[in-house]
């Protein structure tokens, strides 16, 4: 067999090199259509992530639980410690729990007293995490939750703790979240108590950097980074972590949720609701379809005249 | 003797197809979600250079082409580019296999490690050039570097665990038992 090859060089040869050259063509190609038409390429992509992720996730449940259990059982060693170090934690928590629902009874009474109307409360889908970017240089994981149970492009993913990415790139059975630390990451917020908006911009890092900041004088380390909901991105109020400085004295977020052990996230529906973008929206709300009790709007209308 | 040859032959690249779909079973694994400061070596790159070298035959270009060009879309890579330049570079071995069949480790190494280093140096070109996101430069050496650290590895498994060999001399003449 291989000793035939000497001889049918002379037509296989230009034959081969003619195939080389399309594969070559068609890759080159398949890039540059990403790179003119990325939407509809990435589509493509997940939708391929779609049809090959989960037929593998019967292989991949029982590995990823295999090891994590070998991660547990290193930490078993330092069980003792572990268990007093709770002990004390939860002697801290018990405080801040009292104080947390004394805020609570407080809150609700001022807010009936003012008669406060809030947005309605979020509700969300649940998914397992399936699949890492598989990648040193992207951060996103694979959830089992898609189109098929409603989740929408932009949508944010939250663990128990706090914020961690955003939907994007979604299939009929599967969503990739992009997490706060891939470099193409931004997600506008609020530093609180001082309410000055910024940026958390992923870096390929732990903590993401924190950038745009009104006036940087006004934030410390241990200031509350919540999400702004500038751009309709996502809700406002999540939690997203703590600032820190750096040892260069940059600012960056410690990151609320827990990445260590992604495992179950919430995606947060969030549909659009009312958005104002004129001034005059809140003055005049929609406009009268009937003549017969439009006084208001005419009498504006006379006052621009005048 | 032929089918055998020929059998053997298509079970190797299958094995080949086999073993780059345990590598991305391996790396979605979803184990760890926090941002390493570090980059692993591309597996799959030293595994089709390590054959390339060897066995030309085992690692064809339309298998090639089609597992990096999965890989791109799998791994969250820009699609095409990077399954491209594994091709180009994989063909540049296949040509020089039979120059390289009589040296040492050392200068397989060394051409691997040139064929790498190009293959990097264009990929961040062309990325930049068309201004997409790429990742940080050092991350990039770093996986380079930790490639061609493992290269002699996957070849010393792929040579005693797979038998992929080099042809030796002799193979000419029992050609039709083991191609």
């Amino acid at each position: 067999m291989a000793s035939d090859r000497g001889q049918s060089d002379d037509y296989r040869g230009p034959l081969r090199r003619l195939l080389l050259g399309v594969l070559l063509v068609c890759l080159v190609g398949v890039f540059l259509v990403w790179r003119i038409d990325s939407p509809r390429v990435e589509r493509f992509r997940a939708q391929v992530v779609d049809r090959v992720v989960p037929s593998m996730d019967w292989a991949m449940a029982p590995v990823t639980g295999a090891v994590r259990i070998l991660r547990d059982f290193q930490s078993y060693q330092r069980m003792y410690q572990q268990n007093r170090e709770l002990r004390r934690e939860l002697q801290q928590m018990k405080a801040w729990k009292e104080a947390a629902l004394q805020l609570e009874q407080e809150n609700a009474r001022l807010l009936d007293l003012n008669n406060v109307q809030l947005d309605p409360r979020l509700t969300y889908v649940t998914g397992v995490v399936m699949a890492d970017s598989g990648s040193p240089f992207r951060q996103s994981v694979l959830l089992n939750v898609g189109a098929r149970d409603g989740i929408m492009e932009g949508w944010a993913a939250m663990d128990g703790l706090g914020l961690v990415g955003r939907i994007s790139g979604l299939g009929r059975n599967t969503a990739r979240v992009i997490l706060l630390t891939d470099t193409s990451s931004r997600v506008p917020v609020t530093i609180q108590p001082t309410g000055q908006r910024a940026l958390v911009i992923g870096d390929n890092s732990p903590a993401p950097l924190l950038d745009f900041i009104e006036d940087p004088e006004q934030v410390r380390p241990g200031d509350r980074v919540l999400s702004s909901g500038d751009g309709g991105v996502f809700p406002a109020g999540l939690a997203v972590g703590q600032v820190v400085a750096d040892p260069g004295g940059r600012m960056r977020v410690h990151i609320a949720a827990d990445y260590e052990r992604l495992e179950f996230l919430r995606v947060l529906r969030s549909y659009d609701h009312e958005r104002i973008d004129e001034p005059g929206g809140i003055i005049a709300p929609a406009a009268p379809d009937t003549g017969t009790d439009a006084p208001a709007p005419r009498a504006a209308v006379e006052a621009g005249n005048g | 003797m032929a089918e055998t040859g020929t059998l053997h032959l298509w079970l190797m690249r299958a094995l080949f197809a086999a073993l780059a779909g345990a590598l991305v079973f391996a790396r979605l694994l979803p184990v760890d979600m926090v941002p390493p400061g570090w980059a692993g070596p591309d597996l799959f790159l030293a595994l089709a250079f390590a054959w390339a070298v060897r066995r030309p035959d085992y690692v064809p270009p339309l298998l090639v082409a089609g597992l990096a060009l999965a890989m791109d879309l799998l791994l969250q890579r820009p699609p095409g580019l990077w399954a491209a330049l594994t091709l180009a570079g994989v063909v540049t071995l296949r040509r020089r296999a039979p120059a390289l069949r009589d040296l040492t480790f050392l200068a397989e190494w060394a051409a691997v490690a040139g064929t790498l280093v190009a293959m990097t140096l264009a990929y961040r070109l062309v990325l930049t050039v068309l201004m997409v996101d790429q990742a940080p430069l050092g991350l990039s050496l770093m996986q380079l570097l930790s490639t061609l650290v493992a290269y002699p590895l996957v070849a010393a498994l792929s040579h005693l665990v797979f038998g992929v060999r080099k042809r030796a001399p002799g193979d000419l003449a029992t050609g039709g038992r083991t191609p």
